[in-house]
């Protein structure tokens, strides 16, 4: 398993450790942001090789992420994490990897994970 | 010929003209009061027929000529009396009083006319003034008590009886008084001629001037019925409609049976304005919906003996009846009743069967607006059950996903290492959101219940502020920050107080989540006249003017609410609107005046106990323990 690091950004906390925790017993290497505009913050400090990005979140939600991070040229694949029944158009939308769709279990999570890979 | 002439000959004709016709009627359909009307111009006419005969052999002015003529014309009074009781009904007494009287005083003219014939004259005036006076009396009275057209006719026949009495007693004083025959013989003329027009427009108008009466009634009618299309409730549009017919029809009330597709029935308003079925045959109505053709009965419970008592009820001696139907369908019938037949009601056919038409298109027109209700309430019922399963799938899916990921982290460990430790961390989120799971669910059967109107159950007096500051207790003891402006004095509502617990808690949820970080919400306790108001104020982004009433809507989330938090169903808002509701108070949102938003509530406080307000005490000790709840125990785990 190659150091791939993950950035995890979703607003509700107890998403954030789950997910973080079942990416870390994979040997990911993790971190965490509550926002668009904490993650850009994250990104500035340490760099992901692949975000994991809920889309509704308030401050800075994952369209505005999206756009302020490809309008870098930041070109980090991006996985798509959402409740919402639309998170295919959504992933289409921001040009994401790959989507992961709530409610979601390890072999998803990974899945969605190791689909994005390829592209790093 | 003089013109006090021409107005005798031009009265007689007129006299003669009308005994054809109301005879032509009485021929055509021979009820009493058309009988009646006949033996009242029959005689008329006769004494007119007489008098020119005996003006033709030249033996009018013998004594016994005016006695025998005087014979005929008491008859008049008589028919008139009859009339009456036609009209609108006399005590039998009356009628036996009057024929008595008729008998006496035509063998008194009888036995008389040729040897005294002062004495029948003046017998005769006594009888015209007497029995004349009371029928038109009673005619005006019968005016007075009817309504449209049948009204104007009767006021027609009244004036006709009065002028008539009036003429005759003006003819009787001018033979018995000469010095004054000449004056009065002008005034006989003419209010004979006055008479006479007034007795045709009441017993025979022309067909113009029974157009031009109805013409204003109908124009009402068409005026009221232009609305019921419109009016939400089918029963109420009915009621008004039924009424509508009856006002123009002069009658005292009418009824419209509304035929069922499927079943043989048709369905009647009672008179508490519920619906009640018959068999498609029942009543008089019945029967001419089912023979398809209008139906009149004089003598509704004789016809219709099985009904007797509904017709007593009603008052509906007379009753007729028209199918209501369009392009060929039978939708149902109109039935019309009184109590009295209204003596011109065959006359009035044509306006029946318009009001028939008039109904079917009414009810046509509402049917397809309640169709059309319906398929908007079924599209706007689909779109919220879509909408809701969509926001509680969403829901459910959040604090799922938790559950789902801590329990494989857990197994996955395990299965590694049969040994591992366990993360508490990690079982305490599975457990918190597993809780979050349940609440939702029972939200959902909340707003389930709501919508059957069950959730407000054991109400009691309580003291609103004491509600208040226990939930404030409960939060500041969890290490919450919460700031409460309470009331005074205690104010005691008859609350179910779980729910009330719930309305405040909800609020309070909305004010942590959407309010800002750096400062606490606040409650306020108020009274304000006779209810008391609770407000909970936050610091946040507020609400948007234009979505202050839709967020109590069910499933409605205001946008910005939607930006800043994905969870939320949408139902915390409705399910506080419909709780405060169900006690009689309202809910509103207003803007915090420093920026954010505040909910406030009213319950109306007791009647008896806003009174009480300054001797009671706050009765703080007899809190109930507190449930366990989604929040304290969230607040614990944390």
């Amino acid at each position: 398993m190659p150091d791939v690091r993950v950035l995890v950004v979703d607003d509700e906390a107890d998403i954030r450790a789950t997910v973080s925790a079942m990416l870390e017993i994979e040997g990911y290497d993790v971190d965490e942001a509550a926002n668009g505009a904490d993650a850009l913050h994250a990104i500035e400090l340490r760099a992901p090789d692949l975000i994991l990005l809920d889309m509704r979140m308030p401050v800075l939600d994952g369209w505005g992420f999206a756009s302020e991070l490809r309008r870098r040229g930041n070109r980090t694949p991006i996985v798509v994490m959402t409740a919402a029944r639309d998170a295919a158009r959504w992933a289409g939308e921001i040009a994401a990897a790959a989507f992961v769709a709530k409610p979601f279990g390890m072999d998803d999570l990974i899945t969605a994970v190791e689909r994005a890979r390829p592209a790093l | 010929m003089t013109a006090l002439e021409l107005i005798s000959l031009v009265t007689q004709v007129l006299f003669i003209g009308l005994f054809v016709a109301v005879l032509w009627h009485a021929v055509r359909q021979p009820t009493r009061a058309r009988l009646d009307t006949v033996l009242l111009f029959g005689s008329i006419a006769l004494v007119v027929v007489l008098s020119r005969v005996l003006q033709l052999l030249s033996i009018s002015d013998a004594e016994w000529a005016g006695g025998l003529l005087l014979l005929f014309l008491n008859v008049g009074p008589y028919a008139m009396i009859r009339l009456v009781d036609d009209f609108s009904g006399t005590a039998r007494w009356v009628q036996i009083a009057g024929a008595a009287a008729f008998v006496l005083i035509a063998v008194l003219g009888l036995i008389s006319f040729r040897t005294a014939p002062v004495v029948i004259e003046v017998a005769s005036l006594v009888w015209f003034i007497a029995v004349g006076g009371y029928a038109a009396i009673a005619f005006a009275r019968s005016a007075r008590s009817s309504r449209g057209i049948t009204r104007r006719r009767m006021v027609a026949v009244a004036t006709g009886a009065g002028l008539f009495i009036v003429a005759i007693v003006f003819a009787f004083v001018g033979a018995l008084v000469p010095s004054v025959a000449g004056v009065l013989g002008v005034l006989t003329q003419l209010t004979a001629l006055a008479a006479v027009i007034a007795f045709f427009l009441g017993f025979a108008p022309p067909t113009w001037v029974r157009h031009a009466w109805r013409e204003p009634d109908l124009r009402r009618f068409l005026e009221r019925s232009i609305h019921l299309t419109g009016l939400a409730d089918d029963r109420q549009a009915i009621a008004e409609l039924q009424r509508a017919v009856a006002d123009t029809f002069g009658a005292s009330g009418s009824a419209i049976g509304i035929a069922d597709p499927q079943r043989p029935v048709l369905r009647y308003l009672d008179r508490d304005g519920e619906w009640v079925e018959y068999p498609n045959d029942a009543f008089i109505g019945g029967r001419a919906f089912t023979a398809q053709r209008r139906l009149v009965a004089m003598d509704a419970p004789g016809a219709d003996p099985d009904h007797a008592d509904v017709y007593a009820r009603t008052s509906a001696n007379t009753v007729i009846a028209a199918p209501v139907s369009a392009e060929g369908r039978r939708m149902g019938v109109l039935t019309i009743y009184a109590d009295r037949a209204p003596i011109f009601v065959e006359d009035d056919m044509w306006l029946l069967e318009l009001l028939a038409d008039q109904t079917a298109v009414l009810l046509e027109a509402r049917a397809l607006t309640t169709q059309a209700g319906e398929l908007r309430g079924r599209e706007e019922a689909a779109r919220l059950k879509e909408e809701f399963l969509s926001a509680a799938a969403h829901d459910l899916r959040t604090p799922l996903t938790v559950v789902l990921g801590q329990a494989e982290l857990i197994e996955r460990r395990l299965l590694r290492d049969p040994a591992a430790s366990i993360d508490p961390a990690g079982i305490s989120r599975m457990a918190r959101e597993a809780r979050h799971l349940r609440d939702l669910v029972s939200e959902l059967l909340d707003a389930q219940r709501l919508e059957q109107g069950l959730t407000v159950m054991d109400r009691a007096p309580a003291d609103l502020g004491a509600i208040v500051e226990a939930v404030r207790a409960r939060h500041v003891e969890h290490g919450v920050p919460l700031l409460l402006e309470g009331p005074e004095e205690a104010l005691v509502a008859s609350v179910d107080r779980p729910r009330i617990e719930q309305v405040i808690e909800n609020l309070l949820e909305n004010a942590y989540k959407y309010g800002a970080d750096d400062k606490p919400p606040a409650m306020r306790v108020w009274q304000d006249e006779r209810e008391a108001r609770i407000a909970v104020v936050d610091h946040g982004a507020g609400v948007p003017l234009a979505d202050r009433e839709r967020i109590f809507e069910r499933f409605y989330r205001a946008p910005n609410a939607q930006s800043i938090t994905d969870t939320g169903m949408g139902l915390g808002l409705y399910i506080c609107r419909r709780i405060v509701e169900e006690h009689g108070g309202r809910i509103w949102a207003e803007a915090t005046p420093s920026g954010g938003a505040t909910f406030v509530f009213s319950i109306p406080l007791e009647p008896d106990a806003a009174a009480e307000t300054h001797e009671s005490k706050r009765p703080m000790a007899d809190l109930p323990s507190w449930p366990p709840t989604a929040v304290t125990e969230a607040t614990a785990d944390a």
